[in-house]
């Protein structure tokens, strides 16, 4: 059992630290590296706290796309189903085995958006509010 | 590099080729940006000779760590004489030097022209970019200069040809080299290949014609600049890059680079070179273009990873990738909606 606060909740009160004492005296070179360092610990910290929750949604819905009855994995097992299903996925894709307009092929372009948007929730938020007018 | 010694070999090339009784170097200064290519701020002062005067140049040399797919100095030397003679806007070349006992690396000298090339400036400040049909036109007209030239061209027999059909092999060719597969890429490249276009024109493209890229002074274009993917190619996938949204610097009212109205920019370019630019081919060029960058954000990142060049920005080009794959979706998807806005480079 680790010690509170957790490791996301550090990052987002480190990442204040930095932007509201740092940032005053940074020039414009300085200010543009700690926006990296502050873009990369939200990151981080978003990824920590959805922990499983993307990969586990990820395989239910490639179980069902491939028809496979439901199974419950996690760490090392989940990564492996995982990248064994993205890897026949590309190569299906590739081989032409999703090109005609059917069920099958609106199933896999609602799993793909559906991917996208999860890895967005941690990469870049931004992107899924609506744009500005 | 900004040793005595170094400024008295450079001052004496300089001489030498000018045909000048006496060069002084008055300032020798890196400048900001190409992480791939080194340049340096060279005043001079020139006694005698055709260049007699003072004079503002630019130093350019390869980098330590050189990017396997780009030219060399002596390739991209040749590369802006041959735009020169286009009459396209760019940097006038002056003299090339191999020999590697002047600075340690090759370089070549080209005249500095005035104005501010970063993206995230000339997307977003609009005292930058007064007439935006201006700078439309502009762009339009320096990049049909470009697709003029044809290929063969003797004096660059080191341009390769890269139709689409070659650039999604060679796509996938990278995307084979990783651990990981990418279901969204694989989307985009299939929709590419199966909506290719019959007929392709091959003529010289840019690879890199965006905002970020052209330097903008007094509200005009005042020169094109990184030369060094220069290729044959399809003239459009030159447009598709303009165009693609993740060059717009979050700038999205404008269609070309953030800075400009498509329709003014497309109308140019029809009425300079008689190509038509339909919307189908507009979006399959901006579908390619997305692919491109989330490929070279994956070689970005691998740098990265790989442990050759630890680096926090190339580490954070490995989160752009999901915006690319949204807009590929997008795009593919028939009757395309408007998506979200992205964010394009690092900083957000």
């Amino acid at each position: 059992m680790n010690n509170l606060p957790l490791g996301s909740d550090l990052l987002n009160v480190a990442r204040e630290t930095l932007l509201s004492e740092l940032r005053p005296i940074l020039d414009e070179r300085g200010r543009y590296t700690l926006a990296m360092v502050a873009n990369a610990m939200s990151i981080a910290a978003r990824e920590v706290e959805a922990g499983e929750a993307p990969a586990l949604s990820a395989l239910a819905r490639l179980d069902k796309l491939h028809k496979h009855e439901e199974r419950e994995l996690h760490g090392v097992e989940l990564a492996i189903a995982l990248s064994s299903y993205e890897r026949q996925v590309a190569a299906d894709i590739r081989a032409g085995r999703y090109d005609i307009d059917t069920a099958r092929q609106r199933a896999l372009l609602e799993h793909l958006r559906t991917t996208v948007r999860t890895k967005l929730e941690i990469s870049n938020p931004k992107s899924l509010s609506p744009p500005k007018t | 590099m900004t040793d005595d010694s170094t400024r008295k070999r450079l001052a004496e090339f300089i001489r030498e080729l000018s045909g000048a009784d006496d060069v002084t170097i008055t300032r020798l200064e890196r400048m900001s940006g190409g992480a791939v290519q080194q340049n340096w701020a060279v005043d001079a002062r020139v006694t005698n000779g055709e260049y007699a005067g003072e004079h503002e140049w630019v130093l350019r040399m390869d980098a330590p760590a050189s990017v396997a797919e780009s030219l060399t100095r002596q390739e991209e030397f040749r590369v802006l004489q041959a735009m020169h003679e286009a009459k396209v806007l760019a940097p006038v070349p002056l003299w090339l030097c191999t020999d590697t006992g002047v600075t340690g690396r090759s370089f070549f000298l080209m005249e500095r022209l005035p104005g501010i090339a970063a993206g995230h400036k000339v997307a977003r400040d609009p005292r930058l970019v007064s007439d935006r049909s201006r700078i439309a036109r502009e762009l339009a007209a320096n990049l049909a200069r470009i697709h003029d030239v044809k290929p063969p061209q003797p004096a660059l027999p080191f341009l390769s040809t890269s139709l689409a059909r070659d650039n999604i092999a060679h796509y996938r060719a990278y995307l084979d080299t990783l651990q990981e597969s990418y279901p969204v890429l694989e989307w985009g490249l299939r929709w590419c290949e199966r909506h290719r276009p019959e007929r392709e024109e091959t003529t010289f493209i840019h690879r890199d014609y965006r905002t970020g890229n052209y330097l903008v002074s007094d509200g005009r274009i005042a020169g094109i600049l990184d030369w060094e993917f220069a290729a044959f190619g399809n003239p459009f996938e030159d447009i598709g890059w303009l165009f693609a949204k993740c060059w717009r610097f979050g700038q999205h009212e404008y269609d070309v680079g953030g800075v400009a109205d498509a329709a003014d920019f497309i109308q140019e370019y029809e009425m300079l070179t008689g190509r038509t630019l339909d919307a189908a081919t507009l979006r399959y060029w901006q579908i390619m273009a997305h692919v491109r960058w989330a490929v070279i954000a994956l070689q970005q990142r691998e740098r990265h990873r790989s442990g050759i060049e630890p680096s926090l920005e190339l580490a954070l080009t490995g989160h752009l990738i999901s915006d690319l794959e949204l807009e590929i979706l997008t795009l593919t998807a028939d009757g395309a909606a408007t998506t979200p806005a992205t964010e394009d480079d690092t900083v957000r």
